[in-house]
């Protein structure tokens, strides 16, 4: 079932036996193999310190894996340096679990970061940035310092500033950590529209509301190797963590 | 927005946010430059001066006899085989008795019992404006010295030899002060742009992650080190400049400064100074990105 999904569209992403440890000898990841297809939604679970944040990291090419092999959209993501690297990291939009904003910035200063640095024209930056803050309930926040921000409405700037330049891949960490029920809403339609219109999305989330219900596939981790993986159809099911298809 | 537009915004925001750490070091550079061009400008209007003596320069040789015509064309080749000279001349007894008598005007009156024929005739050598270093003139003198018939060579040594120790003197201070333009230029700008660097490295680091391209990211700091090196220099410049003028109002017309014509630098010095500092500046500028930018 899963092989199915997955191989019916190009992968977008391909995880190939990657392993990641740090000195002295812990182990963060071991052995993680997945295929995310192009335009899927896929959630990432597990305890804190299961690996979500660090495959995410490798994802993004913020970290290199200790060994094994991963590629975003046909391309050795480690192995591409400088413009082409910085062209790839265009396409792909990041929301981090410490959300990375410039708190000295104002909320459309932050949002506008990822447009400006692949040379969008003002005026549709300006709109675009204009149309995610309605989106998200912020419109009244346009010219606040991101730093006078409580952490709910800083996390929705960071998603917003992930999905601005229309990313193919948006790597999510924990989206919904700080929201009460409608704004976890608001983001969950956000990415949503943005996997209508093409982009892969990957969620790492602690949050079960986000994913018990949904057709998308669920990767489990433990410890950093899988603990299961599971189909969207099975979750829908109700079957969590290891009532999935075991890898 | 295109890649200049983004750089200039970039460095508009910089210059805003760290204005301060900016002005000084923009006041650290003009200074500098103020001390080398003040050197450099005493040096060179010391150097045309120079030139205006040495038209005035001439070596004297006195004879012990008057030479005759055939000795005197033998004076003039032994004199042309030390080197090219712009002008000889023989001054007979009774041309220097003639003379003297004219320098004494009103007082010519002591030269009444004095045969003519009493000072000593002499070679007048007026060297080429190019012969101006003190070692050939003082070579020179020493050559002169040596010709048949010859007694004694003055040339205003003792001043002559002052001026050109007080040049030389000048161009090792030109050279000091160029050294330490060099050393502040360059070293106050790495450190203000590391300054920057540390102080932006959050937001470099997310501009690298949301795919800034490296030239995205290191061309604003270069941009300000050529702005730091422009501004910088022409401040300077615009000091010295100030300087000369109040220096012009208040001391021309009587002493020292009425014996020269100080002029301030021809526009190429100009431009080469602020083109120095710009390029001081941007390397500074560069070594700071090199050794602190993580992209």
């Amino acid at each position: 079932m899963t092989e199915t999904t997955a191989s019916s569209r190009t992968a977008m992403i391909e995880v190939i036996k990657v392993s990641k440890s740090y000195p002295p000898n812990v182990t963060a990841l071991s052995d993680i193999s997945v295929s995310i297809a192009s335009g899927e939604i896929f959630f990432l679970i597990g305890r804190s310190g299961a690996g979500k944040t660090t495959l995410l990291k490798l994802l993004c090419n913020m970290e290199r894996p200790s060994n094994g092999l991963i590629e975003v959209a046909g391309m050795n993501i480690h192995q591409v340096t400088g413009n082409k690297l910085a062209k790839l990291r265009q396409k792909v939009g990041v929301a981090y679990q410490d959300f990375r904003l410039l708190t000295d910035r104002t909320v459309a200063e932050n949002i506008a970061i990822s447009m400006e640095v692949s040379y969008k024209k003002p005026q549709i930056i300006r709109s675009r940035v204009r149309s995610l803050l309605a989106q998200l309930q912020l419109e009244d926040k346009h010219d606040i310092l991101t730093g006078d921000l409580s952490r709910g409405e800083q996390q929705r700037v960071a998603l917003a500033r992930a999905v601005a330049n229309s990313p193919t891949l948006i790597l999510v960490d924990e989206p919904t950590g700080n929201l009460d029920a409608t704004s976890t809403a608001q983001v969950m339609e956000l990415l949503v529209r943005c996997s209508k219109s093409g982009a892969t999305i990957v969620i790492a989330t602690h949050d079960e509301t986000l994913y018990r219900h949904s057709t998308h596939r669920v990767m489990k981790l433990h410890n950093g190797t899988i603990a299961s993986l599971t189909s969207g159809n099975d979750q829908g099911a109700g079957a969590t963590g290891g009532g999935g298809d075991e890898i | 927005m295109n890649f200049w537009f983004s750089v200039f915004r970039q460095t508009g925001r910089n210059l805003r946010q760290t204005w301060t750490t900016q002005f000084m070091t923009c006041l650290t550079v003009s200074l500098s430059v103020l001390i080398f061009s003040f050197f450099y400008l005493i040096y060179l209007n010391m150097l045309n001066a120079g030139d205006k003596v040495s038209d005035d320069l001439r070596l004297v040789v006195y004879l012990e006899e008057e030479p005759g015509p055939e000795m005197q064309e033998q004076l003039r080749n032994k004199i042309t085989q030390f080197d090219q000279v712009q002008e000889i001349k023989f001054i007979s007894k009774a041309e220097a008795y003639s003379r003297f008598a004219e320098e004494l005007g009103d007082n010519r009156d002591v030269l009444t019992d004095m045969p003519t024929d009493f000072l000593p005739a002499s070679i007048e050598v007026t060297p080429l404006k190019n012969l101006r270093s003190l070692n050939q003139i003082k070579l020179f003198s020493e050559y002169l010295a040596t010709l048949p018939g010859s007694q004694k060579v003055q040339y205003g040594q003792k001043w002559v030899e002052r001026f050109y120790y007080f040049t030389q003197l000048l161009s090792i201070v030109v050279l000091l002060s160029g050294f330490l333009l060099i050393l502040t230029a360059t070293f106050m700008v790495a450190s203000t742009i590391r300054l920057t660097i540390f102080g932006r490295q959050e937001e470099l680091e997310l501009l690298k992650l949301v795919g800034a391209t490296n030239n995205y990211i290191r061309t604003p700091f270069l941009l300000e080190g050529v702005l730091l090196g422009f501004m910088g220099s022409l401040l300077g410049l615009a000091s010295l400049y100030t300087l000369f003028q109040w220096t012009l109002r208040h001391f021309s017309g009587a002493g020292f400064l009425d014996l020269f014509t100080f002029t301030f630098f021809p526009p190429e010095i100009i431009c080469t100074i602020v083109i120095l500092s710009i390029i001081l500046c941007t390397a500074g500028s560069y070594a700071s990105m090199q050794k602190f930018l993580r992209i």
